[in-house]
């Protein structure tokens, strides 16, 4: 086990490595020019060129290949060609919204969806069954601004019951905090609830018919502990995969969402560096997120063991 | 026996709030105590500041935040006229060559230190290395001075009549007077404190870089006494704070302005200004009345438009009803001008737009297009698709260039991509372009020297590199000249040559809206900024 940990850690270190080659050739091959937004619309030709040379945006791109990466191997991701701040700093700042999004919403999804699933499993062909089944097509095929406008209108404008926009820290109070992220994270989650419940269905649906189950069943074992203690459990693989690579793809997802809820999070500093081309945002953020994606997985695959011992590594 | 690890409802809850714990912990740090709700304005306004350094870019947010915490040495008032803000008493020599400006007493930065000429002396300097007018201007100045703390005189080489209007000039960059510790970075770098004289102070431990911006009110500002008007008069911060919040979604901005979220809202889409006009809570009003115009820029370094026809074809082919009709649809909202300094300024005037009578002409048009020579190769008219009105009018000039049978390539991209490939001086076949679309602040292109675009100085000049000696000429005519009179006659003289050798082609003025709350109060009307000053909440 601790070989395997050793081993997956080491690949992390080679895949950001490679996602670093190709997200820098990547954005400085695109077009785009940061010295020509920075120096605005009235500027002459000669002044974008002071900038881009002050910036060191005319260097062999080797050179600046170079510089980037010395810096990113000293645990230096840069500094934002904008506003001079450095990107560790920027990512730090907007790191508490992304991952309050992510943790409501991933803690929202799994008790919706895995009720719902379970309950769809349980009364399989039911009109109980049915409806989860819909709303997991609506859950997939709604857009995720489409909600969240929808979510604004509702329940921001209309009712007036919850903020259109912004992020509360939890230290100015749970409601605030948690007011602010009810409409983004049922926004966000219901792709996730429709995914993880048709995935638990599923699952169930096999572990159910399997012949323990009939014998807990004629066992007497009540209805509750069946399902979640026993056939969850072994319909946890699966299950914990797609979680799994939930987590992964909310790294898309909190882009628009943040936009749409305007959280000032990671999606959002992304985004606004993509459309300025603050190569250094860029780059870093990418960097952060392969780390963070590989490790997801690796987590992915540690949870196997417990939920299934035949799983060794 | 081995004990199995297994999650109970308890370690879920310790797990979940020790998470909410980790997740609460930064914010802790950060709360402070903020002024009240009636005390702060929040606002959101048409993009994101990304340099705090007003003078080293021509962005308009740069100089929106440049107005909240600079002053200026002059500004212009509601109704475009210049008048003193910093400077008390100013004058000249009988030859005109030496200007001589005194500060008004008890000028202080934000930090308490005093405003001195030494400040003022340095800031210039800086200003003008990055400016196009304060570099026409420093051509002609000789020395600028310091007499005593107070005092300064500029030394010119030869009269220069536009010298206290470039002080007080709006476009961007705006004449901000900073520290001289600060105004002597060199131009090419940007600042990295940002302390002034202005009404608000910059409060950085409360800004967040692409999220919020946060400005005090600057207890050591020392307003004029007369009421404030555009960027002159008195300055007065009836607020404790403003916020610049940073909303990247339109549809959120509204309904973040609807739901009382936020105060202003700098450029509601005019789409949506029908629904915002039926909301009793909220105001429209549109504080730059000189708006923006669209802009057809041609590249005279290439076929066709290095020829004059080819460039007037153009002028003949469009019509700017189709332009502004296409994206800002409500007719109270824009205007056709055939004024190459703009309409609603003291610089419009109607020389040799005969032209304009006739368009659109595709008879005209084609005629004048086959008499450039042109024989059919691609035109590249590079397409911006991520902003409504580029998009739109890039339709609509290949469309009506198509109509008299050219033949258009449309390069479609953001607008970076477009910024991008209008700096490459190649072939349209290498890389280069023939045409792209843009728009500029109307009260900019009212001024042939504070519009780069204005000038035609071949490669030197604007993308596009327009060249024409007569142009120059006229133009720092223009920049000499004493009175109003002198420059609006001047200005027909070059609106006359203008239109002979077509530099542009303008595609309609329009004006945006802003839309506030109706408890928000003394917003200024005024182009190139959007002052706090003055505005209150009831």
């Amino acid at each position: 086990m601790g070989a395997f940990i050793i081993r997956r850690l080491l690949s992390t270190l080679l895949v950001m490595g490679l996602v670093g080659v190709f997200i820098f050739l990547l954005l400085h091959l695109s077009p785009g020019d940061p010295a020509a937004i920075i120096a605005g619309d009235n500027a002459t030709p000669a002044q974008i060129e002071a900038i881009r040379t002050s910036l060191g945006l005319n260097d062999p791109l080797h050179v600046q290949f170079g510089r980037w990466a010395m810096r990113v191997l000293s645990g230096d991701l840069g500094i934002s060609i904008f506003s001079n701040v450095p990107v560790a700093t920027l990512i730090a700042q907007r790191v508490w919204p992304t991952l309050s999004l992510a943790f409501t919403t991933i803690v929202l999804a799994v008790t919706l969806a895995l009720a719902a699933g379970v309950l769809a499993a349980w009364k399989a062909g039911s009109l109980a069954d049915r409806l989860v089944m819909i709303l997991s097509v609506v859950g997939f095929s709604v857009p995720v601004f489409v909600v969240g406008y929808l979510l604004i209108y509702v329940f921001a404008i209309s009712l007036r019951w919850l903020p259109v926009q912004g992020y509360s820290p939890l230290a100015e109070g749970f409601w605030p905090w948690a007011s602010h992220l009810i409409l983004p994270s049922t926004a966000l989650g219901l792709a996730y609830v429709a995914l993880i419940a048709r995935i638990t269905r599923t699952a169930m649906l096999d572990v159910l018919a399997e012949d323990y189950m009939r014998t807990a069943r004629a066992k007497g074992v009540a209805t509750g502990p069946m399902l979640f203690k026993h056939a969850l459990k072994s319909a946890g693989v699966p299950i914990v995969t797609v979680v799994g690579i939930g987590i992964a793809l909310l790294i898309g997802g909190v882009v628009i969402t943040e936009t749409v809820f305007n959280l000032p999070g990671i999606g959002r500093l992304v985004v606004d560096a993509i459309s300025k081309r603050d190569y250094p945002i860029i780059q870093g953020v990418i960097l952060l997120f392969s780390g963070v994606y590989v490790i997801i997985n690796l987590l992915v695959d540690l949870s196997y063991t417990l939920l299934d011992p035949r799983i060794r590594y | 026996m081995t004990r199995r690890a297994t999650t109970s409802r308890r370690s879920f809850l310790k797990t979940g709030l020790a998470a909410s714990a980790a997740v609460a912990a930064p914010g802790r740090l950060t709360a402070q105590s903020a002024p009240g709700a009636t005390k702060t304005i929040r606002a959101v306004m048409h993009g994101d500041l990304t340099v705090l350094d007003p003078i080293w870019t021509t962005a308009n947010m740069s100089a929106y935040h440049g107005a909240m915490l600079y002053d200026t040495l002059f500004g212009i008032d509601a109704n475009l006229d210049t008048k003193p803000q910093m400077v008390s008493k100013w004058g000249a020599s009988d030859d005109k060559k030496t200007w001589t400006f005194e500060l008004r007493d008890g000028l202080k930065f934000s930090d308490g230190s005093a405003v001195t000429s030494d400040d003022v002396i340095a800031s210039l300097r800086r200003w003008a290395a990055r400016d196009g007018a304060g570099q026409h201007m420093m051509q002609r100045v000789a020395d600028i001075a310091k007499k005593d703390d107070k005092t300064f005189q500029f030394v010119l080489k030869e009269p220069y009549g536009y010298l206290v209007d470039a002080l007080g000039k709006t476009s961007t960059p705006l004449c901000y007077i900073m520290r001289k510790k600060e105004a002597e970075t060199n131009p090419m770098e940007k600042i990295t404190a940002y302390v002034g004289s202005g009404p608000f102070l910059f409060n950085e431990a409360e800004t967040r870089q692409g999220v919020r911006y946060v400005y005090d009110r600057n207890p050591n500002y020392l307003p004029r006494s007369e009421p404030a008007s555009g960027l002159a008069g008195g300055k007065v911060a009836k607020v404790d704070r403003v916020i610049f919040e940073n909303m990247a979604d339109s549809q959120t901005a509204l309904a973040a302005l609807q739901a009382g979220e936020i105060d202003f809202y700098e450029t509601p889409p005019i789409d949506l200004i029908g629904q915002l006009e039926g909301d009793s809570n909220l105001t429209l009003e549109v504080l730059n009345k000189t708006g923006n115009i669209g802009w057809l820029r041609m590249n005279f370094l290439h076929p066709p438009f290095n020829n004059v026809d080819a460039r007037r074809a153009m002028l003949y082919l469009l019509d700017q009803e189709d332009f502004m009709k296409a994206t800002f649809g409500n007719p109270k909202f824009y205007k056709k001008c055939p004024s190459n300094f703009g309409c609603g300024v003291p610089m419009e005037n109607d020389a040799n737009t005969g032209w304009f009578k006739e368009a659109p002409s595709q008879a005209k048009a084609k005629e004048y297009l086959q008499k450039s020579g042109y024989k059919g190769e691609p035109i590249v008219l590079m397409q911006a698709t991520n902003i409504d009105f580029m998009r739109n009018a890039a339709d609509l000039v290949a469309g009506a260039l198509r109509s008299i049978g050219a033949n258009v390539q449309v390069a479609s991209s953001d607008w970076g991509g477009v910024v991008n490939r209008r700096a490459v001086k190649a072939p349209p076949e290498q890389g280069g372009w023939n045409l792209f679309i843009t728009w500029a602040d109307g009260n900019a292109v009212s001024n042939p020297i504070a519009l780069a675009g204005h000038a035609a100085t071949g490669e030197k000049a604007w993308f596009g590199w327009p060249s024409d000696g007569k142009n120059e000429e006229l133009r720092d005519k223009w920049a000499v000249a004493g009175s109003l009179q002198e420059k609006q006659q001047i200005a027909r003289e070059l609106q006359e040559n203008a239109w002979n050798f077509v530099p542009h082609v303008w595609l309609g003025q329009w004006v945006a809206p802003t839309a506030r709350r109706k408890n928000l109060t003394g917003m200024l009307a005024v182009p190139g900024v959007v002052p706090f000053w003055n505005a209150q909440k009831a």
